[in-house]
């Protein structure tokens, strides 16, 4: 079973087209196009209230959207019910049930599917094994612990092996260790099983961590597509530079465009060279973001991008955050590692120079 | 021993004076109301009847119990069954069992109805369910009599409609007083039910469908196994007032069809057998008593099923 498992790739292709849903007068998903590749790991992040789990609920087959279509591997199937949908769902609160032992639970789904009962005996005992819960078939879910539960639930959710697996904030309970050692574990799981996970978060670090690919989303619209590095490092609006990460926001003059790279002016008469999300052409004033670990903190120099006047030092152990007030009254901050221990080497009041590494800078669209 | 603990036992002490003092209200009640009354009808029925009623006081005997399944016969003075009063407990059970099943079936989409309407539409819904209390049971009753007599409601628009020709025989009928305690009872299987199911997590629900289980499939392996206390306690809050049901038979069922509460009444009354009736009544008691384990037994058995 688990060879199977591990050479096949079972995983759907989820295509969703001009999604809308509305609840009486509330537009929770507005026009959302999205397609979900097979065998990915895909992250729809978003502050709560952002639609994703209205939009996980209708891949499931909870919500009909309004509008627009939900394809499974290309076929339409916003016309089915949930329990004729090849999906399945870890739910937020896992929702166990409370009357059956463990394995009754992994085998709910075999065996409302009608299928023999030693197929399902031996499929949960690979499930078992595969969340390493061996020998705890016959406990009754509600003596688990929250960890436990959480595996039971996947292991639920994945024995009828599903074409697509959607968990919705699956980890939001659990501790942060406890946290950290599943983001592991699910990422295993996923390769492992080589199911398409659709996998709903608010918790930026988790979608960072575990994505390949990652929706964020905001008001019930996506703002922006892509992988980890590029939602990070290349985030094409104001929302998403905000929302992941901390950043810095610079107003800037467009001098020139030459090919995917345009150089601007900063309020300090320094010229940088920043990339631009590829839809757009900027021209005119721009709003250019940087990363606050991308920038450098030195003595002023004459080819400094940016100079300020520190006015607070946050130390963080790992790091320490030098928040400096420009020239032209912005805010900035700049992150250091603290590779050395002791001091930063600026005290509140010094004049500094910023720096940044090339390649960097990115404009916002708009 | 040191001061410290003598203080110590000395507080204990106190402790379960006040203890004793405190439930001192509930056990009076549950000696003067329950446990005494219980156990004035426990002698009664093992003392000789008086000649107009009540009984002749400490004056033992085992009649009163022997007549409960056996008749002397008035010629040889051989024992024989009671053929008329095996066949009234009988029928008893049978209609609280059947009162009990048909409120289930009904009372179960009402409860499962009220239980998914928003929160403040559920109120109204279970006020609505417990109208029929502000009603006494006896006009009730009369009121279902006017509905199911021959030229009752029923009849009459089933003859206006074409339906029969002739009016139907339901009122002094085992039929009627069915009728008559499924829907006089109906309320008391409604409210536990509802309750049950209001608890019930319908992300659960959710679950089972999003697993591939069909509607009646989450009905019958996710419903009703969570809301089973509910069930059990609607089940024996009907069961229970059916076995002794008094009015009803009264006035629905007619003089063939008497129920337990009657016989017993008729002990008391007419019969002037007052340690008979005190017999029969214990009889009831230990009917609904094993009645009670053997259900909640079973219920709580096979509460989980098997994959």
């Amino acid at each position: 079973m688990t060879e199977s498992r591990t050479t096949a790739a079972h995983g759907g292709a989820i295509g969703l087209h001009g999604i809308k849903k509305w609840f009486g007068n509330f537009q929770a998903v507005d026009n959302v196009t999205l397609d979900i590749r097979p065998n990915e790991f895909f992250t729809l992040l978003g502050p709560s209230g952002c639609g994703k789990t209205t939009l996980l609920r209708m891949i499931a087959g909870f919500e009909m959207p309004t509008e627009g279509q939900v394809l499974l591997d290309g076929s339409d199937i916003s016309g089915l019910l949930p329990n004729q949908r090849p999906v399945n769902t870890v739910f937020q609160n896992y929702a166990l049930f409370p009357h059956l032992t463990v394995a009754e639970n992994i085998g709910f789904g075999l065996k409302m599917l009608g299928r023999p009962k030693a197929e399902i005996t031996s499929v949960v005992n690979d499930m078992l094994k595969l969340v390493h819960l061996d020998g705890r078939g016959h406990n009754p879910v509600t003596q688990l612990s929250g960890g436990q539960q959480q595996r039971v639930a996947l292991a639920r959710a994945l024995a009828p092996r599903p074409k697509v697996l959607l968990l919705d904030e699956p980890l939001s309970a659990l501790d942060l260790k406890l946290r950290k050692s599943m983001q592991i574990e699910l990422k295993r799981l996923q390769l492992e099983t080589g199911i398409t996970f659709v996998f709903v978060t608010h918790d930026q670090e988790e979608a960072l961590t575990m994505s390949d690919r990652i929706a964020v989303m905001s008001a019930g619209t996506v703002r922006q597509v892509g992988s980890p590095w590029d939602i990070y490092d290349r985030p094409a609006e104001r929302f998403v530079a905000d929302f992941i990460g901390e950043t810095n926001f610079l107003s800037a003059d467009v001098v020139s465009v030459a090919d995917n790279r345009a150089r601007v002016r900063l309020s300090s008469g320094a010229e940088i060279s920043a990339s631009f999300p590829a839809d757009v052409t900027p021209n005119g004033s721009v709003t250019v973001v940087v990363r606050p670990e991308h920038a450098r903190a030195g003595a002023p120099t004459g080819t400094s991008a940016l100079r300020g006047v520190v006015h607070d030092i946050v130390y963080l152990g790992t790091d320490t955050h030098v928040h400096v007030r420009l020239d032209d009254g912005t805010a900035f901050m700049v992150r250091q590692q603290n590779a050395r221990s002791g001091h930063c080497g600026f005290s509140k009041g010094d004049t500094v120079g910023i720096d940044f590494s090339d390649d960097v800078a990115q404009i916002l669209r708009d | 021993m040191n001061g410290a603990e003598q203080v110590a036992i000395e507080a204990r002490k106190q402790d379960i004076r006040s203890r004793w003092l405190l439930s001192a209200p509930a056990l009076v009640i549950i000696f003067v109301a329950a446990i005494g009354p219980l156990f004035v009808m426990l002698l009664y029925s093992f003392m000789v009847k008086g000649d107009y009623g009540d009984v002749k006081p400490w004056e033992f005997s085992l009649d009163g119990w022997t007549s409960v399944f056996f008749q002397r016969d008035i010629f040889d003075d051989t024992l024989g069954l009671a053929d008329a009063h095996i066949s009234i407990i009988w029928r008893s059970i049978q209609l609280s069992f059947f009162t009990t099943i048909l409120t289930l079936i009904l009372g179960f989409p009402t409860a499962y109805f009220i239980a998914t309407r928003p929160p403040h539409t559920r109120e109204i819904w279970v006020f609505l369910v417990t109208i029929p209390f502000w009603t006494n049971l006896l006009i009730r009753t009369f009121a279902m009599q006017q509905v199911i007599r021959n030229e009752g409601l029923l009849n009459n628009a089933l003859i206006w409609l074409g339906i029969i020709k002739s009016p139907l025989q339901i009122i002094y009928t085992d039929t009627a007083n069915l009728l008559g305690m499924t829907y006089v009872y109906l309320p008391l299987m409604v409210l536990p039910l509802y309750a049950s199911i209001e608890k019930l997590d319908f992300r659960l629900v959710e679950a089972g469908y999003d697993l591939y289980a069909t509607r009646f499939q989450v009905l019958r392996k996710i419903v009703i196994p969570l809301v089973k206390p509910g069930i059990i306690a609607g089940s024996i809050l009907v069961f229970i007032p059916s076995l002794g049901a008094y009015v009803i038979p009264r006035v629905l069922g007619g003089g063939k069809n008497m129920m337990l509460g009657n016989l017993i009444e008729m002990q008391f009354g007419a019969g002037r057998n007052w340690p008979l009736g005190a017999a029969m009544s214990i009889t009831l008691m230990i009917i609904v008593m094993v009645a009670l384990i053997v259900y909640v037994r079973n219920a709580s058995r096979g509460g989980s099923g098997h994959v």
